[in-house]
């Protein structure tokens, strides 16, 4: 059995994800993990599948985009290498650096500005931190929004946390921004 | 009076409070000014001083009749409140939170289920009240406040917000 990851992507309307699994299921998919999101009017889904051996990605690929083409979306179709729940992040890593498996989580609001997301993530990106989630939103008034920017990521083998604490910090100065960190707290029952 | 409500991203909603000390009038007309402007807002269950733009450890709440109050004080007013250690109760319950400070978001916070908090009433009196399940949420909200945190600060995870509808 291989997987595959399907990417989805058009403006919101009924039927998207029952378009879309529907060719998967006619061609023998088994889906397993997914996640779907709206934002500003734009539907976007991201799908992992199992296929029966045989059959060809970009055959699939060319079967989505018929049966989906009367909604405007646009689909992608991908291999996916290794077992359920695996993160990829084993021989295809550039860095090859292995997480640690410590997960932090940061909030980050201020005043809206250019250059946020893109300056958290790169100053994570540089500690060896790897982003799991993120989720932005812009709120308040139109005349002084405000930005919120939510970030979960793991730690890697050689990250310094406090020396990652303190840049981040440091940023928070620098942008104008509130930025909170502290490590994900699970009770595992 | 009633005060108005700054919402993100006014700096003065991040900065940690100073302590209120004496009870003086102007400590007295802060407490009647957060009762005031929780009076003024039909959802609102509490307000901290930063939210009205005061940089002091105050904050008022009454949770009578919310539907997820047990414990209900009335109207509380404290000044200087602290939490009295350890919280207990087990396992933190995750609730979702709104504030007014916030605009158009509401997101899942775990707070403590019981906890005892002691303060000084505005006729300067001492006051120690144990509260659980609303009410308690409440206040380590507020408390939250006095410490510049949001409950964005304390999302139990990055996909737990939502928007908020606006009530007008």
């Amino acid at each position: 059995m291989a997987r595959i990851a399907v990417t989805a992507l058009g403006v919101d309307r009924p039927g998207m994800v029952a378009a879309v699994t529907g060719v998967l299921m006619e061609h023998g998919g088994n889906l397993e993990d997914s996640a779907m999101t709206i934002l500003g009017g734009h539907f976007a889904m991201m799908l992992v599948v199992q296929i029966p051996d045989g059959q060809r990605p970009t055959d699939l690929e060319a079967a989505l985009a018929v049966g989906v083409a009367h909604l405007g979306l646009t689909v992608a179709v991908r291999p996916v290498a290794g077992p359920p729940g695996d993160t990829g992040a084993g021989e295809g890593t550039d860095e090859g650096e292995a997480e640690s498996g410590a997960t932090w989580s940061v909030s980050v609001h201020g005043a809206d500005r250019p250059g946020i997301v893109h300056r958290v993530t790169a100053t994570l990106a540089e500690h060896g931190a790897n982003v799991v989630d993120l989720t932005t939103r812009v709120i308040g008034r139109p005349e002084q929004p405000a930005y919120v920017l939510l970030v979960r990521f793991t730690l890697g083998t050689a990250t310094d946390e406090s020396a990652l604490a303190a840049e981040l910090q440091e940023l928070a100065g620098q942008l104008g921004v509130e930025i909170h960190a502290r490590p994900d707290d699970a009770d595992i029952l | 009076m009633i005060r108005s409500v700054l919402v993100l991203p006014d700096p003065v909603l991040a900065r940690p409070c100073q302590p209120v000390g004496v009870i003086d009038a102007d400590a007295r007309a802060l407490a009647v000014d957060l009762v005031d402007t929780m009076r003024a807002s039909a959802h609102s269950v509490g307000v901290a001083a930063p939210q009205i733009g005061v940089s002091r450890r105050a904050f008022c709440l009454d949770v009578t009749g919310h539907p997820k109050a047990r414990s209900c004080h009335g109207e509380v007013v404290l000044l200087d409140p602290e939490l009295v250690e350890p919280p207990g109760g087990g396992p933190r319950p995750v609730g979702r939170e709104g504030c007014m400070s916030v605009p158009d978001l509401t997101g899942d916070v775990a707070r403590w289920p019981v906890i005892v908090v002691r303060g000084t009433t505005p006729d300067g009196h001492q006051r120690e009240l144990e509260m659980d399940a609303f009410e308690a949420r409440a206040a380590q909200h507020e408390l939250d406040h006095l410490d510049g945190l949001l409950f964005l600060d304390r999302l139990v995870a990055t996909d737990r917000v939502f928007p908020r509808r606006v009530y007008r």
